[in-house]
C-alpha cells in the first residue's frame, strides 16, 4: 500500500535557456550538461546561479549516445558514435574551456560567463589515449579540456561512475570492464615540465607563455587504468552502476549485484565456470518460449542464479587478487495475466546509492550503507546491501513510470505527464548502522521497512528524462511528435523563475519550441518536515488512533534523520578544513538549532502517538525521552479531555512506570507527584507501591497518599510492601505511632521479604550513590537487626551491591558498628568467594583497629559510646563457618582479659577467624605487623599467624619464652601427624636446654615430662636413647626409656 | 527539427613546424602567433560552416608532427574523413616526407580503399622568400600520387587558408557514400557491425 500525502516537495522551477533542442542531459558538480540533439557538442550550465547561465561549450568527437558525470575527478564520460563505430571517452578539465578563452583572447582577467557561442567553440580540445599520460600530453592540462580515449575490445553499451572513488564501469556486450581513476599529483606534473621546455623553440621562448604553463601546476590530471574484467557470457547488460566495490548490472528483466574485494592472498581467481549440462538445458529452453521464473536471491544465495560470472584482473598495479561475491539477484517476470506486455516489464533506472553516517569521514572511508534501486514501469524496488541484504521498500506507481532517480531524501519519478516524489527510508537504515543501540528504551527510530508514501505530484507535459543533483531535479520535456506545437519562441519567458502556488497544477507549457529543460528545486527537508508535521496535526485532531498519524510522523522523522546524517557528513568534511569558520557561521548554527528542535518536536509527537496506541506502546518511552520534555509536560499532554471517555493510554502508563523506576535525580513537584498517584490509582492501582517508593516522588502529600493506599488495602487485601509503603507515609507525616503499628503487623521475616520485593523501600539511587529511605533511617535506631537482615537479603538477591549497602550504613551509622554487623551477617550468608575474601579482610582490619584503639583510649569512654553488637564471637563461631573454634592453647594464653568486653570480643573474633578455614593468612599478614608483640593477646595473634604459615620452631621458641604454660596445649594441638617430629627435634631439645638453665622452673619441668611421655611413646628405644642428652641424669629419663622398651616388646 | 548535420573529421598531418597549428588557428580564430609551441599529441576543435548549401560541422584535428609524438597521434587517425598533408615551402625535407605521412595515415587510419580517400596537399609559409620547393614540384607530386588538390597557403597572411579547408569539405562530399556520414537527429543506424576502437592502440 502506498500512502499518499498532500505534501509539496517542490518549491520552485526555472527554465534553462537552451538554444538548440537537448538530446541528452546529465548533471552534477553544480552543472547541468546538455548534449545538443544530433549535434556534437556539450553545453554546461550552472544550476547554482540565478538564470542558469552557460558555463562553457565543448565539442565532442562523435554523436553522444550516453553521458554520465563523475563528481570525483569532475569528469564526464560518454559513449559516442561516429561512422558506425562506438567509442568511450572521458572529458576532463572541461571547466577550463572558459579560462582557455582568456589565454586566447585579450588576456583580460575577468571571468566571463556569457560567452558568445562562437568564442566558446573556438577552444581547442586535447586528446590522448588511456595510459598515455606521462609522455607529456598532460602538460596542457589545467589550461585545456582534454579527452581521454578509452579503447575497448567490445562495443560499450552503458557506463557508470563510482560516486566514492570516481572509478569507471563500462558494460560491453558480454563483459564489464572496471577502470580505476588515477590522479596524477603535482610533483609528477612539475617533473614533466622539462618536456615542455624541450618543446619550446629555443629562439622563440616567450615569458608570457611561461606564465601560462605554470598556472597548470595546481590541477590534478586524470587517467584511467583498466583493472578488472568481469565476464558475463549469458547476460546482456543494459545498465550498470558502481559504488564502493559494489557492481550492479541490469539486463532486460534481471538485476545482478556483485561485490568486488581486493584480497591479499594470491588465490586463483574464482571461476564459476558454466556447468555444461546446465548450458544444454538453457539451449533446450530456447526452443520453446519458456518464461524464466520470478526469482529473488539475497546474499550468497544469489550464487545460485543461472548467471555465471568470471573475474579477470588486468591492472598492473597491486599484486593481490580480486575476489567476487554475489550480493543480490532479482528476476522480474512479466505478468501476462495482468495484461502486461513485455516492454512494460523492462527494467530501468538502476542505481547504487551510498549513504555515510555522521561518524564517518566521507572522503576516506567506504560508506556505511549502500542501496540499490531499480524499477519496472509499474513498480520500483529499493534494496539495502550492507549490514544484511534486504528489500527495504517497494514503490507502487500510480502510472507508468519512465525514469526514476533516488536521492538522500526522496525518490523522484517521472511519468509522461507528471513528476512525483516518494519518501525514502535509507536514513533509517543508516541511523541503525551508526548507532546499534537505537532500538532501546533510550532511543528509537521508525522501522526502515515501513511502507513508503507518495507526495503530491506536479504536472508537466511530455516528460522525457529526469536527473537530480543535490536538492535539484532536472527535467527534460519534449512535446509529442504527433502533436507538434507551433514554433514561436516566447522570449519574455526567458529568465523567468516563479514560485509555485502550492496546490495548483502546473499549467501546460506554452513554450513554442516544443521542448523545455526545467530545474525544479525541492523544498528543504526541514520545510517538508514542517508541512508533514502540520498535516499530522489534522490527523491527530480527527482520529487519535489513526495508523496514518503514526506513519506520517515516522516519515517526518526519517526525513529529519536524513538531514542529520547530511549535517554529520558536512561536519566531517568541515573538520578537514577550517573547523572554526563552521562553528561561527550564525546561519549554520541557527539551522542546527532548528533541526534539533524539529527532531525533539517530532519525537514528542511520536511519543504522544505511541502513548495512546495499544500497539508497540513501549515506544512512547524512547520517543518521549528523545523529545526532552519534562514528565510534567508529558503528563499534561496525556491528560484526557474532560469530555472524552478516553483514559490514560497504555504507552503513557508504560512510560511513566519506566520513568519512575529509574533512579533519576529529577524530583516531581507535589502537584505532579499527586497527579501521578491519581493516574495510577485510576489506571493501574497494583503499581501504586512501586510508584510511591520512586525517589522522584518524594514530594507527594503523605496524608492524601496514605488515604489512597488504605483504600487500596481495603480492596486488594494486605500485602507487606503495601504496609511498609503506608508506614513510610506515616513517617513522612511524623506519626511514629501509626508507623510502629503498621510495621508491627508483620513478622521480621515477612518484612525482610517485603524489602527484597521492593528494595526501594530501603535504598534509593540504585546508580552511583545510594541513599537511605526514611524507613531505613527509622530502622537504624529502632530495629537494627531487621535492617541488617534486610540488607543482607537485598545483597544476596542482587538487589543491592556491597558498596551501596556500605554507603547506606556509613551515612547513618557514624561508628560503623552496624556496618560491621552487616559484614559479619553477609559473611554468614554469602557463598561468593570474592565477597567472602573481601569481607574477611575488611573484618580483620576492623578487629585490629578496635584492638589497637583500645590500647590508646581509656576503656570507660569506649564502652559508653559503642552500640551493642548484634553478634558476639560466640554467636559467630556457632553460626558462621568462617569463624573457627578457638584453639585450646589460646584459652591458656588468654586469661580473662582486663580490657573492655568490646575489645575482648574483637580479639576473640579475630582469633576465631585465624582459627577458621577461610582467612588467607598471607593477605592479612601486613595488617598484623603493626600489632605489638609485647602483649599476650598480640603474641597470640602473631603465634596464630606463624603457626598457620607452618613456622612451628619459632612459635615453640616464642611460646617457651613468653608463656611456657601453654606449650603443651599448643604442641598437643598442632604437632600431630607429620608435625610429630617437632616433639623430639625441637621441643625436647629446647626443654632440656631451658630446664638445665633454670632447673627449678616447675612449668618447664612439667612440660618436659609431658614431652618425654609423648616422645617415648612414639620412638624406638634406640632412637630415644640417641635423644637423651649426654650429661643427663640417667635416673630422670629411665622410666620413659623403660616405657618405650616395654611398648616395643611383643605382648 | 529533423535537420541533418554532417560531422566531418579532417586531420592535419605533416612535419613538426610546417605550420599545422598555425593554419588551424588562422582558420578558426583568424589569428597568427609567431611564437607557438610544438603540438603535443592531438588536439581538435569543431567549426560549424556552410559549404554549397550543406550545413557542416568541421572537426579539425591538429596533430604533433615531431617524430617522438608518433604514438600519441596515430591512434586518432581512424575515422578521418579527409587528410590535409602539409609541408612548408621553405623546407624541402618536409616536402620529401609527404609520402611517409601519407603511408602512416593510410596504415593507422585503416583506410579500405586508399586510392579513393580524399587527401588535400598544403604548401604553407607562402610568404617566406627563400623557397626550397617549387610550385611545379609540388603540383607534380600531387598529380602522381592520385590527383590531389594542392593549395599554397600562408597562415601568416591568411592566404588560401579558408579555401583549403572548404575544399577539404567539398572533397568529402564528393567522395563515396557521403550520405552515410549524415547523422540524423533522432535515429541511429546500428545495422553495421561496429568497428571497435581498441585495435588502434598498439
Ligand atoms: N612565416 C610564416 N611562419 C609561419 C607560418 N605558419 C607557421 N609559421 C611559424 O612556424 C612555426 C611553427 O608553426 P606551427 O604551427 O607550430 O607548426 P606545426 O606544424 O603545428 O608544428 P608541430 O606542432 O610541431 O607539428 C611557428 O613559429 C609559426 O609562427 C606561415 O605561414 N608563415
Ligand atoms: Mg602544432
Amino acid at each position: 500500500m502506498v500512502h499518499v500525502y498532500s505534501c509539496h516537495p517542490f518549491s520552485s522551477q526555472r527554465i534553462v535557456q537552451v538554444e538548440q533542442e537537448p538530446g541528452l542531459v546529465c548533471c552534477g558538480g553544480g552543472a547541468l550538461f546538455v548534449v545538443v540533439s544530433g549535434g556534437c557538442k556539450v553545453e554546461a550550465y550552472s544550476v547554482e546561479e540565478e538564470g542558469c547561465p552557460l558555463i562553457c561549450r565543448f565539442p565532442t568527437m562523435g554523436t553522444v549516445k550516453s553521458i554520465k558525470y563523475s563528481k570525483i575527478g569532475d569528469y564526464l564520460v560518454t559513449i559516442e558514435e561516429k561512422n558506425d563505430a562506438t567509442y568511450l571517452r572521458a572529458y576532463t578539465n572541461w571547466r577550463f574551456q572558459v579560462q582557455s578563452e582568456r589565454f586566447y583572447s585579450s588576456g583580460s582577467v575577468k571571468y566571463c560567463v556569457h560567452l558568445s557561442a562562437q568564442a566558446a567553440e573556438r577552444a581547442r580540445v586535447g586528446v590522448r589515449l588511456l595510459g598515455h599520460l606521462l609522455r607529456g600530453a598532460s602538460l596542457r592540462s589545467g589550461i585545456q579540456t582534454e579527452i581521454i580515449e578509452i579503447p575497448l575490445s567490445e562495443r560499450p553499451g552503458a557506463v557508470a561512475c563510482c560516486p566514492i572513488t570516481g572509478d569507471l564501469l563500462v558494460a560491453c556486450e558480454t563483459t564489464l570492464v572496471l577502470f580505476t581513476l588515477r590522479r596524477q599529483n603535482q610533483e609528477s606534473l612539475i617533473q614533466s615540465q622539462h618536456i615542455l621546455h624541450s618543446t619550446w623553440r629555443t629562439s622563440q621562448q616567450s615569458p608570457s607563455q611561461d606564465d601560462t604553463s605554470s598556472s597548470a601546476v595546481n590541477v590534478s590530471i586524470l587517467d584511467f587504468e583498466r583493472s578488472v574484467l568481469l565476464h558475463l557470457p549469458k547476460f546482456k547488460p543494459k545498465q550498470v552502476a558502481l559504488c564502493g566495490g559494489y557492481v550492479a548490472v541490469q539486463a532486460e528483466v534481471e538485476v545482478l549485484v556483485l561485490k568486488l574485494d581486493a584480497s591479499q592472498e594470491n588465490k586463483t581467481p574464482e571461476f564459476s565456470a558454466p556447468d555444461p549440462s546446465h548450458e544444454d538445458l538453457l539451449e533446450d529452453q530456447a526452443e520453446f518460449l519458456i518464461i524464466p521464473r520470478h526469482q529473488e536471491l539475497l546474499g550468497d544465495r544469489a550464487r545460485d542464479c543461472d548467471i555465471s560470472v568470471s573475474i579477470e584482473k588486468t591492472g598492473l598495479e597491486g599484486r593481490g587478487q580480486c575476489t567476487l561475491s554475489y550480493v543480490l539477484f532479482r528476476r522480474l517476470t512479466p505478468d501476462f495475466f495482468q495484461g502486461c506486455s513485455v516492454e512494460e516489464t523492462q527494467l530501468h533506472s538502476l542505481q547504487l546509492h551510498p549513504l555515510f553516517t555522521s561518524n564517518q569521514s566521507v572522503s576516506e572511508e567506504e560508506p556505511a550503507c549502500i542501496f540499490c534501486y531499480f524499477s519496472l514501469p509499474s513498480t520500483g524496488y529499493l534494496y539495502s546491501l550492507k549490514g544484511g541484504i534486504e528489500l527495504l521498500s517497494t514503490y507502487q506507481y500510480p502510472e507508468k513510470v519512465l525514469e526514476a532517480v533516488l536521492t538522500d531524501y526522496l525518490l523522484h519519478v517521472i511519468t509522461k505527464g507528471a513528476l512525483q516524489s516518494f519518501t525514502v527510508h535509507c536514513a533509517a537504515v543508516a541511523a541503525r548502522i551508526e548507532d546499534p543501540y537505537i532500538d532501546t528504551t533510550m532511543k528509537a527510530c521508525p522501522p526502515s521497512n515501513m511502507e513508503v508514501c507518495a507526495l503530491r505530484s506536479q504536472l508537466f507535459i511530455g516528460l522525457r528524462s529526469v536527473c537530480a543533483f543535490g536538492h535539484r531535479v532536472i527535467l527534460l520535456s519534449t512535446a509529442d511528435s504527433d502533436t507538434p506545437e507551433e514554433t514561436e519562441r516566447s522570449t519574455q519567458r526567458r529568465g523567468l523563475s516563479r514560485k509555485w502556488t502550492l496546490s495548483s497544477p502546473k499549467e501546460p507549457s506554452k513554450v513554442g519550441h516544443g521542448w523545455n529543460l526545467y530545474v525544479v528545486d525541492t523544498v528543504t527537508p526541514l520545510a517538508l518536515y514542517q508541512e508533514m508535521a502540520e498535516y499530522s496535526q489534522r490527523y491527530a485532531e480527527t482520529n487519535m488512533q489513526a495508523q496514518s498519524l503514526w506513519h506520517l510522523l515516522s516519515e517526518a522523522h526519517i526525513l529529519l534523520r536524513a538531514s542529520l546524517l547530511q549535517r554529520g557528513a558536512e561536519e566531517q568534511i568541515a573538520k578537514g578544513g577550517s573547523a572554526e569558520t563552521q562553528q561561527t557561521d550564525p546561519q549554520k548554527q541557527r539551522n542546527h538549532g532548528e533541526l534539533d528542535e524539529a527532531l525533539r518536536q517530532n519525537c514528542a509527537q511520536l511519543g504522544d502517538c505511541f502513548s495512546r496506541s495499544s500497539q508497540e506502546c513501549h515506544l512512547a518511552l524512547p520517543y518521549y525521552r528523545m523529545s526532552g520534555l519534562s514528565v510534567t509536560d508529558i503528563i499534561a499532554r496525556n491528560r484526557p479531555f474532560p469530555s472524552s471517555p478516553h483514559s490514560y493510554g497504555p504507552g503513557f502508563l508504560f512510560f511513566l512506570k519506566h520513568y519512575l523506576l529509574e533512579e533519576t535525580e529529577q524530583r516531581l513537584s507535589q502537584e505532579t507527584a499527586d497527579e501521578v498517584i491519581d493516574i495510577f490509582s485510576q489506571s493501574e492501582p497494583s503499581q501504586l507501591v512501586s510508584v510511591c517508593v520512586s525517589p522522584s516522588m518524594v514530594n507527594i502529600s503523605p496524608a492524601r497518599t496514605l488515604q489512597i493506599l488504605q483504600h487500596l488495602e481495603d480492596s486488594m487485601g494486605v500485602s507487606v510492601t503495601l504496609t511498609i509503603t503506608m508506614a513510610t507515609m506515616a513517617l513522612h507525616l511524623g506519626d511514629l505511632v501509626q508507623y510502629a503499628q503498621l510495621i508491627g503487623r508483620h513478622t521480621e521475616m515477612a518484612l525482610v521479604y517485603g524489602f527484597i520485593e521492593e528494595p526501594r523501600l530501603l535504598v534509593h539511587g540504585g546508580g552511583v550513590r545510594a541513599r537511605p529511605s526514611v524507613v531505613t533511617q527509622q530502622l537504624i535506631t529502632s530495629m537494627p537487626g531487621l535492617l541488617v537482615a534486610a540488607m543482607v537479603g537485598l545483597h544476596e538477591n542482587n538487589k543491592v551491591k556491597l558498596e551501596q549497602a556500605d554507603q547506606i550504613f556509613k551515612e547513618l551509622d557514624c561508628e560503623n558498628c552496624l556496618l560491621v554487623d552487616f559484614w559479619e551477617a553477609i559473611l554468614m550468608a554469602s557463598s561468593q568467594e570474592a565477597v567472602i575474601q573481601d569481607l574477611l579482610f575488611r573484618l580483620v582490619s576492623v578487629y585490629i583497629d578496635r584492638l589497637t584503639n583500645a590500647d590508646t583510649q581509656p576503656s570507660s569512654l569506649q564502652t559508653t559510646s559503642r552500640r551493642r553488637q548484634l553478634r558476639n564471637a560466640e554467636d559467630l563461631m556457632n553460626s558462621c563457618s568462617h569463624y573457627g573454634a578457638l584453639y585450646p592453647w589460646l584459652t591458656v594464653l588468654n586469661p580473662p582479659y582486663t580490657s573492655s568486653s568490646h575489645n575482648q570480643e574483637a580479639l576473640h573474633k579475630l582469633q576465631s577467624l585465624l582459627c577458621g578455614p577461610s582467612l588467607s593468612v598471607d593477605s592479612i599478614a601486613p595488617l598484623l605487623e603493626s600489632l605489638s608483640k609485647n602483649t599476650i593477646w598480640g603474641l597470640s595473634l602473631h603465634l596464630l599467624c606463624a603457626t598457620r604459615r607452618g613456622h612451628y620452631e619459632s612459635s615453640i621458641e616464642k611460646l617457651l619464652d613468653c608463656c611456657p604454660q601453654a606449650i603443651i596445649a599448643y604442641a598437643n594441638h598442632h604437632l600431630q601427624d607429620n608435625n610429630m617430629v617437632f616433639w623430639w627435634q625441637k621441643l625436647l631439645p629446647e626443654l632440656c636446654n631451658r630446664t638445665r638453665a633454670s632447673s627449678d622452673n616447675s612449668i618447664l619441668l612439667a612440660a618436659l615430662k609431658e614431652t618425654l611421655v609423648v616422645v617415648s611413646s612414639e620412638m624406638s628405644p634406640a632412637e630415644f636413647l640417641e635423644l637423651i642428652p649426654d650429661d643427663a641424669t640417667a635416673s630422670y629419663f629411665l622410666p620413659y626409656l623403660l616405657a618405650c622398651s616395654l611398648r616395643q616388646l611383643p605382648p | 527539427m529533423a535537420t541533418k548535420t554532417s560531422l566531418q573529421k579532417v586531420i592535419l598531418l605533416g612535419d613538426g613546424g610546417v605550420g599545422k597549428s598555425s593554419l588551424m588557428n588562422r582558420y578558426v580564430t583568424n589569428k597568427f602567433d609567431a611564437h607557438l609551441f610544438h603540438t603535443i599529441g592531438v588536439e581538435f576543435l569543431n567549426k560549424e560552416l556552410e559549404v554549397d548549401g550543406h550545413q557542416v560541422t568541421l572537426q579539425i584535428w591538429d596533430t604533433a608532427g615531431q617524430e617522438r609524438f608518433r604514438s600519441l597521434r596515430t591512434p586518432f587517425y581512424r575515422g578521418s574523413d579527409c587528410c590535409l598533408l602539409t609541408f612548408s615551402v621553405d623546407d624541402n625535407q618536409s616536402f620529401l616526407n609527404l609520402s611517409n605521412w601519407k603511408k602512416e595515415f593510410i596504415y593507422y587510419a585503416d583506410v579500405k580503399e586508399p586510392e579513393k580517400f580524399p587527401f588535400v596537399v598544403l604548401g604553407n609559409k607562402l610568404d617566406v622568400t627563400e623557397r626550397q620547393v617549387t610550385l611545379e614540384e609540388a603540383q607534380q607530386w600531387c598529380q602522381e600520387n592520385g590527383g590531389y588538390p594542392y593549395f599554397e597557403t600562408s597562415a601568416k597572411d591568411a592566404t588560401n587558408v579558408a579555401e583549403a579547408f572548404e575544399e577539404a569539405v567539398r572533397r568529402v562530399f564528393a567522395s563515396d557514400e557521403r550520405t552515410d556520414h549524415l547523422i540524423p537527429t533522432d535515429t541511429v543506424k546500428l545495422h553495421r557491425k561496429p568497428r571497435s576502437a581498441s585495435s588502434c592502440c598498439a
